[in-house]
């Protein structure tokens, strides 16, 4: 009888991965950038001599209304009044009510680096895009989950220049 | 129906990673044998928590890393490790599985061997392949290293070999590799009875005599416990540990601990010098591995000489005493 | 309780002569002995012997004359000897030796509670028959135990194993095999000896009496084999020298500073 070869399949990286679904990422991103109004997360490559994460993303509450826009870790466009605070290891956006709505934090091995990325996020339709799992977390909708080379952007609009090398995927 | 074996694998075996290199080493040598049979290598790592050694062994030569991730197989444990693993081997089908030859590798990698039923060389010292037969060629020492054996698994897979650490050079970390990792579905059956209660690192005697990069062996020439004791003092001043042959144990000036050879411990240092020994089979199958060997004794036929690199004719102590002198200058 | 000790009668060999044409070694009119870390694991059967009683069985897979080193074991006091003998054992590896032994010991009455191996014999080195024969009879296993401690239906053992000291809790019956560390030199008399030689009867199996097929043993139950065996190539052309302490002193620290291991003098600013 022959076996299935039953596995779950990623990239990882010598030097930095992020904990998504389980399993080591270089780079992930969820949505699509490019649309100027919809939901997306992007947490990037991070290259040999970087040592932090680059988190970009356009986020929205539960019922659909826009948070925030957020480039390179730091929030742009902020209609939601959420809050950034440097944490050990990383940083947290809260909401204006003050509970936690992403979490970052990044893992220094001696030779690399591990990020936990931990919140629950939604989209436009209010639909839950991220949430948290034991050590970071699973995602649904859209998503590229293995980014093998870095998406190029500048300040405030996310204009994507590096290619996907990945086909984009339905995670369930 | 046989389906085709195919891939290299290695056993991930990280605990005390940073001293211990061997899975890094067989990494090395596993590309290149890849190479050859035109194939990949691929790391199995069986552990909790333990993204940092997946990237590691990304970072060192592994075109794949499969790693099993579980609170259950926080500590090692053979007969858990030999299900999961018999069973990975089973659906994966590599035709050549390497693991270092620590104590963890020489207790789990006979077990699946067995089985797999299939052969399995121990503690090689080369590694080549055949690429026509696609057989993997192991060199294994026999008699204590007095001889080489070459061992081939021709009718059985996969080919399993534990190599002895320190024989391959690692490759040098490579921060820029992205590979791929795969995470098996697997059933995890933990067996009940075996319980790890405790477990404390040690550094004892052994393993400093075994890692440290000087060695300093006295034999029965050296005469005295007085004069074994500037051993201790040419050991600390060079940066290594003190050994010694059965008779100079059996004189009480050294303990069991220390012995070198057959019954006692191999070592492999950079440097060896062993003082006032004759050169017996049973204390030299300890000190093959050296890579240089000092030999001082006073009867210049004495057989040590014929595995010394540098032999220097000369009564123990005279030369011992002259020696810590000059060194002591220069401290 | 029942013990089980696993033996091999090994050469004692300074000098290794070789069968080049059949790839073996050339046992006869060589001394063999039993296998020194098999030594040490029947010292701590008999230790365990004296603290709760009991019978030691040793057990061996060799040719005809491995009947002395069984004797020995004898001398020293175990209890019943059982050795392993048939043409069609010749040649194996460890996967057909594990075979055998376990077979055997699987059909020992009363069942073993415990089965004790040395780590490695001297002249395979492998350390590998333990574990398959522990594998085979699908028993818990713990390598390089240096402290036994008997409980109820269990064991607590602590070894040392890649700088870890572990304190282990195993359930019988159990397959241990003995660090090196346990040795305790003992000391037979010329009487012991004679007894064992002259007494007791030594049990002797073939394949048919174990219910085994020749292509389950020796060479034809064997995975591995080996191709080639041939002496190490020299390595080392050292030169030996003679003088003066001083002088010989001056070549030490020449090579020393050459190694690096010192720096050479000067360098210390």
């Amino acid at each position: 009888m022959d076996k299935a070869l039953n596995h779950r399949e990623s990239f990882i990286s010598a030097h930095h991965n992020y904990l998504v679904n389980n399993m080591l990422t270089p780079g992930f991103l969820l949505g699509d950038p490019n649309s100027q109004e919809d939901f997306f997360f992007l947490a990037d490559l991070v290259l040999p001599g970087e040592i932090t994460p680059r988190i970009s993303a356009r986020l929205f509450d539960s019922g659909g209304r826009f948070l925030l826009e957020m480039g390179r870790n730091r929030i742009v466009e902020n209609p939601g009044r959420c809050t950034h605070q440097s944490a050990s290891g990383g940083f947290r956006i809260l909401y204006s009510s003050g509970e936690s709505l992403l979490e970052v934090n990044t893992q220094h091995f001696t030779n690399g680096y591990l990020t936990r990325i931990q919140g629950k996020l939604y989209d436009r339709d209010g639909r839950i895009r991220m949430e948290p799992s034991f050590d970071g977390v699973h995602v649904f909708g859209e998503a590229q989950l293995t980014l093998q080379a870095p998406y190029l952007f500048s300040g405030t609009s996310i204009g994507v220049t590096g290619p996907a090398k990945d086909p984009i995927f339905h995670v369930p | 129906m046989n389906r085709q074996y195919e891939g290299i694998w290695i056993f991930g075996d990280y605990r005390n990673y940073f001293q211990n290199r061997v899975t890094l080493q067989l990494l090395a040598k596993g590309k290149e044998l890849a190479g050859k049979l035109e194939t990949q290598v691929t790391v199995l790592l069986l552990g909790y928590q333990v993204h940092q050694y997946a990237m590691e062994y990304t970072a060192h030569g592994a075109h794949v890393v499969m790693v099993v991730d579980h609170p259950a197989l926080k500590d090692y444990q053979a007969e858990t490790y030999t299900l999961l693993v018999a069973d990975l081997v089973d659906r994966y089908r590599p035709e050549i599985f390497l693991a270092g030859a620590t104590s963890f590798g020489r207790e789990f990698f006979p077990r699946l061997a067995k089985r797999l039923k299939t052969g399995l060389s121990a503690d090689c010292v080369a590694l080549d392949v055949d690429p026509e037969k696609r057989l993997l060629i192991q060199t294994t020492p026999a008699f204590g290293g007095a001889l080489l054996a070459e061992v081939v698994t021709p009718n059985h897979r996969p080919q399993m070999a534990t190599v002895h650490p320190g024989i391959f050079q690692e490759l040098l970390h490579n921060a820029s590799a992205i590979v791929r990792v795969l995470y098996p579905e697997v059933e995890i059956l933990p067996d009940e009875r075996v319980q790890l209660l405790r477990s404390r690192r040690e550094q004892s005697r052994d393993v400093k005599l075994e890692n440290a990069p000087v060695v300093v062996v006295g034999g029965r020439g050296v005469g005295t416990k007085d004069h074994f004791q500037m051993l201790f003092e040419l050991a600390e001043i060079l940066g290594g540990e003190v050994g010694a042959t059965r008779p100079a144990i059996r004189a009480e000036w050294a303990e069991e601990e220390r012995l070198i050879g057959q019954t006692g411990k191999s070592v492999k240092p950079k440097l060896l010098i062993t003082v006032g020994t004759s050169g017996a089979l049973q204390y030299t199958t300890g000190i093959r591995g050296a890579e240089t060997i000092i030999a001082i004794n006073r009867d210049p036929h004495a057989p040590i000489f014929q595995m010394a690199d540098l032999g220097l004719v000369g009564e123990a102590r005279t030369v011992l005493e002259l020696l810590l002198r000059e060194l002591r200058k220069r401290v | 309780m029942n013990i089980v000790v696993c033996i091999k009668q090994v050469p004692d060999v300074p000098n290794i002569r070789m069968d080049k044409e059949r790839m073996t070694i050339i046992r006869d009119g060589v001394e063999s002995i039993i296998n020194p870390n098999d030594c040490v694991a029947l010292d701590a059967a008999l230790d365990l012997r004296g603290r709760e009683g009991g019978g030691i069985t040793v057990i061996s897979m060799g040719p005809p004359q491995s009947e002395e080193a069984l004797r020995e074991a004898l001398a020293y006091g175990a209890d019943r000897a059982i050795l392993l003998t048939d043409p069609v054992f010749a040649g194996a590896d460890t996967l057909a030796t594990s075979h055998v032994l376990a077979r055997a010991i699987g059909m020992l009455d009363p069942i073993p509670d415990l089965i004790l191996c040395g780590t490695q014999t001297i002249d395979s080195d492998t350390g590998h028959v333990g574990p398959q024969v522990a594998e085979e009879l699908n028993l818990p296993m713990v390598s390089n135990v240096i402290e036994i401690h008997l409980e109820d239906g269990y064991l607590t053992v602590k070894r040392v194993h890649d700088g870890f000291l572990d304190t282990i809790r195993i359930k019988r019956p159990a397959l241990l095999t003995i660090s090196r560390e346990m040795h305790k030199p003992r000391h037979l008399s010329l009487a012991d000896l004679e007894s064992a030689f002259s007494n007791q009867g030594i049990l002797r199996m073939g394949h048919r009496e174990l219910g085994l097929s020749p292509d389950e043993v020796g060479f034809s139950g064997s995975a591995t084999w080996v191709q080639k065996l041939h002496r190490p190539p020299p390595k080392r052309k050292g030169e030996v020298l003679t003088g003066t302490p001083q002088f010989l002193v001056e070549e030490i620290i020449r090579r020393l500073e050459f190694l690096s291991i010192i720096d050479e003098e000067g360098d210390n600013e």
